[in-house]
């Protein structure tokens, strides 16, 4: 009575994960695009909650001005005061081709918690430029 | 005389690469960054146009009247006066709006110490009413 050799041979278990590392990485650079990576414009802040004009049309933010609960302006990372303001509104107004205030694109992002003392002040100012309109940021509901 | 060609073995020599750390990285890399990602909140804008209470009162405008929308403090909470009617939230400012002319549009003059919130809330309801026109009254 002999026995022979049962003959197992291991098997390597061959498992292609190429397509896998694909899909990661594809996966990595959607968030590292994703990630808001220090907006440099737009300040944190509470908006008023309203769904606004709904424009499809994407539209230049220009001039982003950034008013906190506190009062504070703050322009490109920076806290400004009235009249420095009106120095980078001008220096925009400047930059358009034909210096036509009324062109100039302005975004007011201005938290809803404070009052409207900074806001008017800041409108009257554009106003005395010759500022013909002013977009207000609002975050909308959800 | 045979002549038989030799055939040489060629060893074929295998390359091993281990991925193992390379997929551990990227991996940690992935969770880093789904992790950190911070969804911006959808933002839109409301445009009204600017004056200043001066010309607001000179009456250049046009033989039209505008409506006129204040937004100031009664009895020390926020309010919208529209003509000599007081309203306290925005659905009701909407739809005393609905029901006028439309046709010069709408002044909406906002005094100070009023939360910003509020005043805008006078503008988005304007917009809602129907009304294209829509200017900000800032108060000296």
């Amino acid at each position: 009575m002999t026995f022979g050799r049962s003959g197992h041979r291991e098997k390597m278990l061959l498992v292609d994960i190429t397509s896998m590392i694909d899909v990661v990485f594809l996966l990595i650079i959607f968030f590292m695009v994703a990630a808001q990576f220090a907006r440099t414009t737009r300040a944190e802040l509470n908006l008023p909650q309203e769904p606004g004009e709904q424009d499809q049309q994407a539209e230049e933010a220009g001039l982003v001005i950034n008013i906190l609960a506190d009062g504070t302006i703050i322009v490109n990372e920076r806290a400004v005061e009235l009249d420095e303001l009106a120095a980078l509104v001008q220096a925009e107004i400047d930059a358009l081709p034909d210096h036509d205030a009324r062109q100039v694109k302005l975004l007011l992002r201005a938290d809803r918690n404070n009052d409207t003392s900074r806001l008017n002040q800041v409108l009257i100012r554009l106003q005395d430029m010759e500022v013909g309109a002013a977009r207000l940021a609002t975050e909308v509901p959800r | 005389m045979r002549i038989r060609a030799r055939q040489t073995r060629r060893r074929v020599e295998r390359i091993t690469l281990n991925l193992a750390s390379m997929i551990d990285v990227t991996f940690l890399l992935l969770i880093y960054f789904m992790v950190t990602t911070v969804l911006a909140k959808q933002e839109d804008r409301l445009s009204p146009t600017l004056q200043t209470e001066r010309e607001s009162a000179s009456g250049e405008l046009s033989d039209f009247q505008p409506q006129i929308v204040t937004v100031l403090l009664v009895d020390g909470q926020p309010a919208y006066q529209l003509g000599p009617n007081i309203y306290r939230d925005k659905q009701a400012l909407r739809e005393a709006l609905g029901g006028l002319p439309k046709t010069a549009g709408v002044f909406v003059h906002v005094h100070n110490q009023i939360p910003v919130g509020f005043a805008v809330a006078a503008i988005q309801s304007a917009r809602d009413a129907g009304f294209d026109q829509v200017t900000y009254v800032p108060a000296k």
